[in-house]
């Protein structure tokens, strides 16, 4: 099988947050990694400037 | 008088006015449970016993010349997150199933409780609230009462099936990124998913919890303000719950929309759907709204929120997913491992995103007051339904219904789903959306719409 452009980062962090993930769950795995990582890809389009803090606090 | 078709708020007045007791009202809902529930799967527990109980209890309140609330003989239901007392919280996963029962009743079901509702029993959901479809692989799909091959929607799907099915009137659900506005309109009800820390999430498992809220749904614009006002206030057990008064909805309801601007969402909202398009121009139309408006960047806000959803929530599951991956649910499993590994700074982006686009929407509420979107893409998928095609590409189900609710609960907007019916057959919703704590102008809006028989939540044939 290819090797996957996230398989070594999944071994990584599996192993960084004590997460270990089985044979049959890889695939999807790397598929909701991939799904993130384009998402990831859009958010990182917006221009931001270092002034723009979280804030997940709403007033009108 | 207490069919399936009568109104909660029909029932308090014809139990307050003695016509027919609590305990009629809530024998008659127990047999409409027991005999068309198992078509739709929308219950997971019936609290008879409390049922009976609390009926009583309004009947003895009645008969001692006591206010017996509000919602006096109203019976009701939960989604299975919220905490029932003596009742195990399931939250739709069966590792939950294995946790003691509740010691004490959720916030809302508590207030609901005071305002005399009866509770019924608990609904199925999704698993964790992760998911648009309640196909869930512990407890089996909820069924759509419209079509019961079709899907009820979620994550709140048994919450919705079973007030379309008319098993009770009222239910509660939760709407992290459209587990409200999903179901209702994917089964034909109005549900509000009101502003972010507007009503107490006390006792309800959480999920994504700067992103979770609580809310209603009903059949019919009063039912669901009435419900909303009675669980409105302040509680220590939320840290998000606001501290403002409450703004009880119903005592405006009939000021109509004069005064009231309202948009067309445009960009992201403008989905290639003829039914979706249908719906939000019947809607348009009968609100003389012309103007468009744009919510910049939506997209990209619909992805930060799948990026926070995905970290927090499977932060919130990190210890099971160690321990015993294989007992989730396949449909929440892996979104929830890769989540857990999802880059800090992924999430920290999406976080500040976030606060930009709540300064850009809120300029929007400036020239606008209520804002008109689609509540899904289309009408319910089939149980079982992997693919559809949105915007001329074939993609998953279940991620994409959210993809018109997600960039607005995302900045915690209150909104009203309000059911159309553009092909007669099945309901797609109509998101109403207001500026944050705004809630009863988006009811309005909702109530006009109902009274000029634009939008209506008939219960759904054969039941």
């Amino acid at each position: 099988m290819a090797k996957h452009r996230f398989d070594d980062y999944l071994d990584a962090a599996a192993a960084l947050l004590r997460l270990p993930i089985a044979a049959e769950h890889r695939p999807g795995v790397l598929l909701n990694l991939e799904r993130l990582a384009a998402m990831a890809a859009l958010v990182e389009g917006a221009a931001l400037d270092r002034e723009t803090e979280p804030a997940p606090v709403f007033r009108s | 008088m207490s069919g399936a078709q009568t109104s909660a708020l029909e029932i308090a007045a014809t139990v307050r006015a003695r016509r027919m007791s609590a305990t009629e009202v809530a024998k008659a809902a127990l047999a409409r449970i027991r005999a068309n529930d198992p078509r739709l799967n929308a219950f997971t527990a019936v609290t008879e016993e409390r049922a009976l109980r609390e009926a009583a209890d309004v009947d003895a309140r009645i008969a001692r010349g006591e206010d017996p609330g509000a919602l006096a003989g109203v019976p009701y239901a939960v989604k299975n997150l919220f905490a029932i007392a003596g009742v195990t919280t399931l939250a739709g996963a069966r590792i939950e199933a294995e946790t003691p029962p509740a010691s004490a009743d959720a916030t809302a079901v508590a207030r609901l409780q005071s305002a005399g509702a009866v509770l019924m029993g608990a609904l199925n959901m999704d698993e964790y609230a992760y998911g648009f479809t309640t196909e869930n692989a512990h407890f089996g799909p909820s069924h759509n009462p419209h079509d019961l091959a079709r899907v009820a929607g979620g994550s709140s799907g048994g919450s919705a099936a079973a007030v379309a099915g008319g098993l009770v009137p009222l239910t509660l659900g939760s709407d992290t990124n459209g587990s409200i506005r999903v179901p209702a309109s994917l089964c034909g009800i109005f549900g509000l998913k009101p502003t972010y820390g507007r009503l107490s999430r006390g006792g309800a498992f959480p999920f994504v919890a700067s992103l979770d809220h609580i809310g209603p749904f009903a059949r019919s614009v009063r039912d669901l303000a009435a419900a909303y006002d009675a669980l409105q206030g302040p509680d220590a057990r939320d840290p998000a719950c606001t501290e403002r008064p409450a703004e009880p909805a119903l005592p405006v309801l009939d000021q109509g929309v004069a005064g009231l601007r309202v948009g067309i969402a445009r960009g992201h909202f403008l989905p290639e759907f003829a039914e979706a398009q249908a719906a939000v121009a019947t809607v348009a139309a009968a609100l003389g709204a012309m103007r468009e408006v744009e919510f910049p960047e939506a997209a990209r806000a619909r992805a930060a929120a799948f990026l926070i959803t995905a970290a927090e929530g499977a932060n919130l599951h990190l210890a099971t997913l160690r321990r015993r991956p294989g007992d989730f649910d396949p449909a929440t499993r892996d979104r929830l491992l890769a989540g857990a590994m999802t880059p800090a700074a992924w999430v920290l982006r999406a976080q500040q995103f976030r606060r930009w686009y709540r300064e850009r929407v809120l300029e929007v509420f400036r020239e606008i007051d209520i804002v008109l979107a689609p509540a899904t893409p289309c009408v319910a998928p089939l149980i079982g339904q992997e693919m559809m095609m949105l915007g001329g590409a074939e993609v998953a189900v279940r991620p994409n219904l959210g993809v018109f609710t997600q960039p607005l609960s995302f900045i915690g907007l209150p909104i009203c789903a309000v059911p159309v019916w553009p092909g007669g057959r099945l309901p797609i919703g109509v998101q109403v959306i207001a500026a944050p704590w705004r809630e009863a102008d988006a009811l309005r809006v909702a109530y006009t719409l109902e009274r000029a028989g634009v939008v209506s939540a008939p219960m759904a044939a054969g039941f």
